[in-house]
């Protein structure tokens, strides 16, 4: 969900840098993950897999800690959206989407150490996760 | 940035580190009088004017497409915002500094006058409300001011200050003068320190970001 309550910690009251874990409970460190059934099987199941930090089944606790979402230019992976237009499917705009923000121009290609790439996983983190923005350097 | 559920129209709406700190003054400086529209994430290319279902299912790409949630770096969201141009445009306008990057050395000055290109038929390079600009951290610059607007606002940002702090600072001109700092600790074992400028036409809404490096003096 989009909607969080602002809290007392996300007011800026001083110029100190605050940082915490960036799990759910304070938990440095992600050992197990779990996907839901019903989100994969939903329409949003074709664009990303949300990845929790227990069973979202048995647990109310259960929240979304980051995302994955498979990227491919030619739309490989996923279904079409109509079997009359073919290329045209989930991983295509997810390809399409990164392309934009990342690069900001549709007619450029990613580039991985010299090799351009077609297609490549992506890790969404929950923005409730990170607030401001994720440390460089801690993500192992 | 997680996604945002588009089984659902959803307004996702966040501060910026800036509205937090006018929040956070309390002295009712914290007002939203104004919003921008932006499509960043969308690649038009996915929309299908062959798609043979007819033209209800042309953006059917676009439309089925999960958006992200919105997060609070200006460098990195809401680039490229909703502008209004002349009927009959076709070239969106560009702007154009005459260089890709920025380097100075410690004390160095500069100043950068941006041309707007492909604007109001080719009649016109200059915008007349100017530019907007932005550097992502401004402890590199003892000086970083707009000149050339005459307006209360432009005055107001010129002024703005920080005490040391690792923030950004936005001002109003058609100019932009800067002069690179002068502090050897901000550098720590560095030889030289990145930021990124960004400018945006007032008037076009063109943006152009090129990365700034001062170094380090070593005599």
């Amino acid at each position: 969900m989009g909607f969080k309550r602002l809290e007392a910690e996300d007011l800026v009251i001083s110029t100190d840098s605050v940082t915490n874990p960036v799990w759910s409970n304070n938990n440095p460190t992600l050992t197990e993950f779990y996907t839901s059934s019903l989100q994969t099987i939903s329409s949003t199941g074709e664009f990303y897999y949300s990845i929790y930090q227990n069973d979202p089944l048995l647990n109310d606790n259960s929240e979304v800690q980051f995302s994955i979402a498979y990227c491919d230019s030619e739309g490989s992976g996923s279904n079409f959206y109509n079997v009359l237009v073919t290329g045209s499917s989930p991983t295509k705009s997810n390809y399409n989407q990164y392309k934009n923000l990342i690069l900001g121009d549709e007619n450029e290609e990613f580039i991985f150490g010299g090799h351009t790439g077609s297609y490549f996983y992506a890790i969404n983190v929950d923005r409730a996760r990170y607030k401001q923005h994720l440390l460089p350097g801690t993500m192992t | 940035m997680g996604y945002l559920n588009n089984q659902v129209v959803t307004v996702d709406a966040i501060l910026t580190k800036k509205g937090r700190e006018l929040l956070a003054r309390g002295d009712g400086s914290f007002q939203i009088t104004q919003f921008a529209l932006s499509d960043d994430e969308i690649d038009y290319n996915l929309y299908n004017p062959s798609h043979p279902s007819g033209s209800a299912f042309y953006g059917e790409a676009i439309e089925n497409m999960t958006l992200m949630e919105a997060f609070p770096d200006e460098n990195q969201i809401m680039k490229y915002k909703l502008v209004t141009l002349p009927r009959g445009t076709a070239k969106m306008p560009i702007l154009d500094l005459g260089q890709s990057n920025i380097s100075l050395k410690q004390t160095a000055e500069k100043t950068i006058t941006p041309q707007t290109l492909n604007y109001l038929d080719n009649n016109q390079v200059f915008e007349s409300s100017g530019y907007i600009f932005t550097i992502s951290d401004v402890r590199l610059f003892s000086n970083f001011t707009g000149t050339g607007v005459d307006e209360e606002q432009a005055t107001s940002l010129n002024s703005t200050t920080t005490l040391g702090t690792n923030v950004s600072k936005t001002v109003i001109g058609t100019s932009l003068n800067m002069k690179a700092t002068g502090v050897n600790t901000l550098f720590g074992s560095n030889t030289q320190l990145q930021a990124t400028l960004t400018i945006v036409g007032r008037d076009s809404g063109a943006r152009i970001q090129i990365p700034v490096s001062v170094k380090k003096s070593t005599s």
